[in-house]
């Protein structure tokens, strides 16, 4: 019903009747009355309402119903018909907070979280750089983009295609050793200018896929390697696979648990491979060493969970 | 008469001393005169209104009325930096204008 009041329909809005305009009953107690006012008085309180033109109107209806409506005198010559809607004072006209709110000059009562003017020329300057008489030219956004590459290609470095939302595809040169959440600027591969000014870029956040064997600690590549009973006591030369392909290392007799051998200058960039040792029995029984452990004294007896401090 | 009962005088029921507790408070900032005597001009006296609309015909409490006060000053600030940045727009060319509007309305935006 409010919502729809003419812009200039204050005489319009007087004639209206005063308990409709609040929302209540004809019996109404005072109180109900008053409720109803202070309801609507927040709803429409035009400096509450800024971007709302009609909310002028729309509070000063509300005033003159409850001006009239809160006057027992008025009420009930109202009631008797004595005294139309529009017999209700007609409010003075006043200046609200808003209209001087919305001055862009303004000084006083600003918060500091406002923006200080040179922020938005510096943002209009960014956005759209003028060349003198030229006519106007922008370079154009940037555009963001993600790409999951592997392990493998992270480390020893690619080319990527990928294919843009309006059908362009992009080849991305991943440079190795690139790192999980890196950007990747492309120049010029971004949105396209306006008026010959060049594109903006194309910014690809990289995500690396984890690999089953490898794991990335800086610019080093660590790596467990199982090795069998037999070969971490006696030593051996095993095979162990890198970043760039399988290569030969020996391990030394007596390895084990927290063995940790490097191979230098398989790591990333320069980095280092580690390899860590881990020792795995047998999963068939052995009776030949189960014996041989029964019969054995150990040369230099030692308790492995003495450092725990649960013995 | 000082000028906290010039502007008392507009209100029904409002006395010099509770106007004095909002400048106390800093929910309305007249000026200073040579004198030391407080100055309202017209933005000022608007904000008494809106102080006295929010107590006397709303019943906003009054350990509420910092937030509503700061919550509006906050949103004056944005509608001034908007009608700024819509001003500046004006003054730039037309296809400007028609890129902005139409990155706007990508964003379900409109100025």
């Amino acid at each position: 019903m409010l919502a729809s009041l003419p812009r200039d329909g204050i005489f319009s809005v007087k004639m209206k009747d005063p308990y409709e305009i609040l929302g209540v009953k004809r019996d109404a107690t005072a109180d109900e009355i008053r409720a109803a006012y202070r309801k609507l008085a927040k709803q429409h309180h035009p400096d509450l309402n800024p971007g709302k033109r009609e909310s002028e109107d729309q509070f000063k209806a509300v005033n003159a119903a409850h001006d009239l409506l809160s006057d027992p005198q008025k009420r009930a010559r109202f009631d008797r018909g004595e005294i139309d809607a529009s017999g209700a004072e007609r409010p003075p006209e006043r200046p609200f907070y808003r209209d001087f709110g919305d001055d862009a000059g303004r000084t006083k009562y600003r918060t500091e979280a406002a923006f200080d003017p040179e922020d938005i020329e510096e943002l209009f300057g960014r956005a759209f750089r003028r060349d003198r008489g030229e006519g106007f030219k922008a370079r154009g956004p940037d555009a963001y983009y993600g790409l999951t590459v592997g392990f493998l290609d992270a480390a020893n470095g690619a080319v990527r295609r990928i294919t843009l939302p309006d059908g362009r595809t992009l080849d991305v040169n991943i440079p190795a050793g690139v790192n999980d959440h890196q950007i990747l600027r492309l120049k010029g591969q971004g949105m396209p200018g306006i008026g010959g000014a060049p594109s903006g870029d194309a910014l690809v956040e990289i995500t690396v896929a984890p690999h089953p064997l490898f794991r990335r600690v800086g610019n080093d590549v660590v790596l467990e390697m199982p090795v069998s009973l037999k070969e971490a006591v006696l030593g051996a030369k095993i095979e162990v696979p890198t970043i760039k392909g399988p290569v030969s290392l020996k391990v030394p007799p007596n390895s084990g648990l927290g063995t940790r051998l490097r191979l230098k200058g398989r790591g990333i960039a320069g980095g280092h491979e580690y390899v860590e040792i881990k020792v795995v029995l047998p999963h068939e029984p052995e009776p030949e060493l189960e014996e041989f452990l029964k019969s054995w004294t150990p040369r230099h007896p030692f308790d492995p969970r003495a450092k725990t401090g649960k013995t | 008469m000082t000028q906290l009962d010039a502007v008392v005088i507009h209100f029904p029921d409002l006395e010099a001393a509770e106007l004095s507790i909002w400048i106390e408070r800093r929910w309305v900032e007249p000026d200073i005169d040579g004198t030391g005597n407080w100055t309202f001009r017209e933005i000022d006296i608007a904000r008494v209104r809106l102080i006295y609309d929010l107590r006397r015909r709303m019943d906003v409490a009054e350990d509420t009325i910092p937030l509503v006060l700061s919550l509006l000053d906050q949103l004056y600030d944005v509608r001034c930096t908007v009608k700024a940045m819509t001003q500046a727009l004006k003054d730039l060319p037309p296809e400007v204008q028609a890129a902005v509007r139409s990155a706007l309305k990508q964003r379900n935006m409109d100025l």
